[in-house]
């Protein structure tokens, strides 16, 4: 991320009240993660220690140290989708993406394909339990989802078996 | 302009009334989260190409959900003088087929789900909308919305929750100017006390006393915060509120902080709820232009602005003081109290501050215009007005449901909610998120308030209901909700940290079949000094799933290990 | 106000009287009950107190019951404040039973802590039906037990911000960003100092202060130019240095603290003063 655009980021949060989360979030959505020079720069321009940025940005699930693949596929998790079947659609997603559940040093699940296509991560709720098992796909949220129609739905995102 | 008086305020209610009955034909289609997710905005793109190809005068808007969840995409047809209509499971290939019969003054009879010939808005406002179309059924008639009194869900999938007109023309922000230039500080605070109204994120405090404790704090400055982090899955309630009708939420701020004495409140919410973090900045925005925050509201000596600060994935952010502690830059993790949140260096960056759930916020309007007495009517003595429930999961009829206080778990699940979804037996229901118990389906003659919650060893929480049937596992239940509060464990104190980790550690054995008697013994032991020795809500609470599992599926566990 | 302050319009902190287990002291109203045993060796286990820094809350052996508006409650002494009539038992069954499994929590996560080892067997726990964490690679030997007195020394008393917690939940850990060496770190050691199981470790090794801990950051040591002894962590020195007043003798200020003291003996001596003089 250039400096410019992290400036016009910082410039938007001028209240102390959530402003390190709040600019944090806005670099992980553009981003995809949090660049390491970028919370370098931002630890000088806001004065405050890199360990303090670095314990916020490993500590919230939101944000992503690692870059991600093209497109991001997040399986809901939450207990309406666990109800509803949703360890077999992230078994599936495994089995389509060719990658295998990491239970990972920092707790963070989050993997992504070799040709960095593709990103598997998993969240605790997006809120749309009536319509479980749910996906998220570059911030389109899927419902209803099965075995089978998830070829159908990556295939949107350039997928192919 | 700027709304400084009743009279500004019923100028903007005429022209709001223009634009929900207007003299043309309108169709709003249900553009919440879960509308969009099962197709509402290709319904919506549809509708407005044909509406624009064809040159029609027929006005397309956006509306919320009417909790209806199982029934998506909804679409409200209204025709002037006929009955306003809801169509159900609505998708693009409808479309033409809709404009056609609308321009007739007809709708297709195939997608209605019901009529509403009027419709109460509970803030003294009843929208007549006309006669006919009788073949279709009356929502009232309607099995998942008869057993249903909606007080705070009551504009939503009606009005257009971008547009703060429409807010205004079904009563909206008459309560905040009630009470800004009719009322003092301590009135409000007692209609509050006086109605009963308790938290409805899940402890159940008395609203009214912690604002008044708030207000009595003697400090510089305070803070009002609301808390959006809305973290036990299986719960959208607050979601829907704010994306269906945020001003709601705005309006019952407005009311506090003047009560309190704030000048500056928060709305803390989840950053997985993009489209609620929208829909609250538009409706900031709108409100600001009418002069409804900011300096001087209705010309009167009091200011208040609402900012958003949103959140980062992490559930014991929903923990009073680590909300804080996330606003103010810091990691989530909770401290000891005291100090408590409303003392004075225990609060917001020290000031004294006070915390409140969405949904506790979006109750004060109607409280102040319809009075404390109408309020306390709703529900039962100590547990009064309605709580707005998602009830989802292996059930029929998926979607939410506002109840009085005190409805039992039967009404919901088997009424309302038509029991187990594919004709299959409904076993228990997990109520409170990963905070809360599962309750076997013997017991489902629990009224739904927050003593008798406790009493079946679980909690009301925020309002999540996860029906659960026959084929569900108990014990893979249990797992589950230990494996959630692990990883949302922040890791401050050992007994959530290590004994969260080992009970997952137990459960993974019990359920591979190697686990043995001893181990169940151990869990149960283990669940206990968690509870009894963890510094916040979390640790406290996290192994309720796996208390009351094996309170009532004992033989569960028992199957799974050697005898 | 924070715990340990009181509102009083003179200054002057109101005497109380609190009884733990029946017997009754005096106190500081206000006072943290868990200091107050401390001071008065009355046994209550903690491993994350420390008086200079706002209780913590983290360890939770210090659990203590107390009788509030008639109901028995289990609380954290540490963050208990001494009031007028306030009464506390420490080793009730229902403490022993929790604090014993506390204890086995303990021995799984910190295996090689001697001082953990020590403590529950204080309290009759020798062994643990819980997994051990045996990490080869921990660089804090298997002793850390996460109570937050390096992060919190590092940060709130030093100001340095060269380590912070990584991660949450089981998966935490404390280190330097990116598990780097890092520039902010001082050398001082008090993250060594104040560790309650000595699980941090530091040597000064080549001129230069390493903390193994800390993916091996290395601040440069100051010499001395008289015995050549490597004897404090540059930067923090220099600055220190730079701040006395009036402030030393370029020559003086180059000597480590024997040398120096040895250096300004003999100055006196030769000048004959033989008495209080200036160090300078």
């Amino acid at each position: 991320m250039d400096e410019p655009t992290l400036d016009a980021i910082i410039a938007r949060y001028e209240a102390p009240s959530g402003r390190l989360l709040g600019i944090l979030g806005e670099i992980q959505d553009q981003e995809g993660y949090i660049p390491r020079e970028t919370l370098g720069m931002l630890a000088e321009k806001l004065d405050v220690r890199l360990s303090q940025l670095y314990s916020l940005a490993t500590f919230y699930s939101y944000f992503s140290l690692t870059p991600v693949g093209e497109h991001v596929i997040t399986v809901c998790m939450g207990t309406a989708c666990h109800v509803k079947g949703a360890p077999a659609i992230l078994e599936a997603l495994e089995g389509m993406l060719g990658i295998k559940s990491d239970t990972s040093v920092d707790g963070k699940f989050s993997i992504t394909t070799e040709d960095r296509k593709f990103t598997l991560a998993i969240a605790r709720c997006f809120g749309a339990c009536s319509m479980a098992p749910v996906l998220r796909i570059d911030g389109n949220l899927y419902g209803y989802a099965t075995k089978e129609n998830l070829p159908a739905i990556l295939g949107e995102y350039g997928w192919e078996p | 302009m700027k709304i400084t008086s009743a009279a500004d305020l019923e100028t903007v209610r005429q022209a709001g009334l223009q634009k929900l009955q207007p003299v043309k034909p309108r169709i709003a289609v249900g553009l919440a989260t879960c509308g969009i997710a099962v197709g509402g905005s290709r319904v919506y793109e549809r509708l407005r190409e044909i509406i624009k190809r064809d040159g029609l005068d027929i006005i397309l808007t956006k509306t919320g959900c009417i909790g209806y969840c199982k029934e998506e995409p909804l679409v409200n047809i209204t025709i002037p003088n006929k009955p306003l209509v809801i169509l159900h499971k609505v998708t693009e290939a409808d479309a033409e087929e809709i404009i056609k019969l609308v321009q007739k003054g007809k709708v297709p009879a195939d997608k209605a789900l019901c009529r509403v010939p009027s419709w109460d808005h509970v803030t003294g406002c009843i929208l007549e909308y006309g006669k006919g179309f009788t073949k279709i059924p009356l929502y009232g008639k309607v099995p998942f919305f008869k057993g249903q009194q909606k007080v705070i869900l009551r504009d939503a999938g009606l009005i257009n929750p971008e547009d703060i007109d429409e807010y205004i023309a079904v009563g909206g922000y008459k309560a905040a100017i009630k009470a800004l230039t009719g009322k003092d500080s301590e009135t409000v605070i007692k209609e509050v006390e006086k109605s009963g109204l308790r938290g409805r994120g899940g402890a159940g405090f008395p609203t009214g006393l912690k604002w008044r404790i708030t207000r009595d704090a003697k400090a510089e400055k305070k803070y009002i915060i609301c808390n959006a982090d809305e973290g036990d899955p299986g719960a959208y309630m607050n979601r829907n509120e704010m994306e269906s009708d945020p001003h709601m939420l705005i309006e019952g701020m407005i009311i506090g902080a003047y009560a309190m004495g704030a000048p500056d409140g928060l709305i803390y919410i989840r950053a997985e709820y993009p489209l609620a973090i929208k829909r609250l900045k538009l409706a900031i925005g709108q409100a600001r232009e009418y002069g409804l925050l900011g300096n001087n509201i209705f010309g009167t000596n009091f200011s208040f602005d609402i900012g958003i600060a949103t959140g980062a994935g992490a559930f014991v952010c929903g923990e009073s003081t680590a909300l804080v502690a996330s606003i103010e830059g810091r990691t989530g993790r909770p401290h000891p109290r005291p100090p408590r949140l409303t003392d004075i260096g225990g609060g917001l960056f020290g000031y004294p501050t006070d915390l409140n759930n969405v949904e506790t916020w979006c109750n004060v309007p109607v409280i102040i215009i319809n009075g404390s007495d109408w309020y306390a009517r709703i529900g039962s003595k100590d547990n009064t007005g309605t709580k707005v429930f998602s009830l989802v999961g292996k059930v029929d009829r998926v979607g939410l449901v506002e109840v009085p206080l005190g409805t039992t778990l039967n009404t919901i699940v088997s009424d309302i909610g038509n029991g187990g979804a594919n004709n299959k037996k409904v076993k228990a229901v997990q109520t409170g998120g990963p905070s809360g118990g599962c309750i076997p389906f013997r017991l489902f003659d629990t009224p739904m308030d927050f003593e008798n919650l406790n009493k079946a060893g679980s909690i009301m929480g925020s309002g999540g209901i996860v029906v659960m049937d026959e084929d569900t596992d108990m014990v893979d239940i249990a797992r589950f909700f230990i494996n959630f509060a692990t990883g949302e464990s922040c890791g401050k104190c050992i007994p959530c940290r290590e004994g969260l980790k080992h009970s997952l550690l137990l459960l993974n054995r019990i359920l591979a079949k190697k686990g043995t008697k001893k181990d169940i013994e151990t869990l149960a032991l283990l669940s206990d000094t968690i509870v009894a020795t963890s510094l916040c809500g979390l640790g406290q609470t996290a192994p309720n799933p796996v208390l009351t599992t094996l309170a009532y599926f004992r033989e569960e566990y028992d199957a799974l290990v050697k005898p | 106000m924070t715990p340990g302050e009181v509102s009083s319009t003179d200054g002057q902190k109101k005497q109380v009287e609190v009884r733990i287990n029946g017997k009754k002291y005096p106190a500081d109203e206000g006072e943290i009950i868990l200091g107050i045993a401390v001071r008065e060796k009355i046994a209550i286990p903690h491993l994350c107190y420390e008086p200079s820094l706002v209780p913590y809350g983290a360890c939770r052996l210090c659990m203590v019951e107390v009788v509030k508006r008639g109901k028995r409650e289990l609380t954290t002494s540490c963050t208990l404040q001494a009031a007028e009539g306030l009464e506390v038992v420490t080793d009730t069954p229902e403490i022993v039973k929790h604090r014993s499994i506390l204890f086995e929590l303990y021995l799984a996560e910190a295996p090689k802590s001697d001082v953990i080892k020590a403590m529950a067997a204080r309290y009759g726990v020798t062994k643990t039906r819980f997994l051990k964490k045996l990490d080869t690679t921990d660089s804090l030997g298997n002793k850390c037990i996460l109570c937050g007195l390096c992060v919190r020394a590092c940060n709130e008393i030093m100001g340095a911000g060269a380590i912070g917690f990584v991660n949450r939940g089981p998966y935490t850990v404390v280190n330097t960003p990116y598990f780097e060496p890092t520039k902010d770190c001082y050398g001082c050691g008090a993250c060594v100092k104040v560790c309650p199981t000595n699980a941090v470790e530091m040597e000064d090794a080549g001129g230069m202060r390493i903390m193994k801990s800390w993916s091996e950051t290395k601040v440069p040591l100051l010499r001395c130019d008289c015995c050549g002894k490597y004897y404090a962590p540059k930067g923090l020195a220099i600055s220190i240095l730079a701040r006395i007043t009036p402030s030393l003798k370029e020559e003086t200020a180059a000597l480590c603290p024997e040398c120096r003291g040895k250096r300004i003996a003999r100055e006196e001596i030769l000048a004959g003063s033989g008495g209080a003089g200036n160090h300078g």
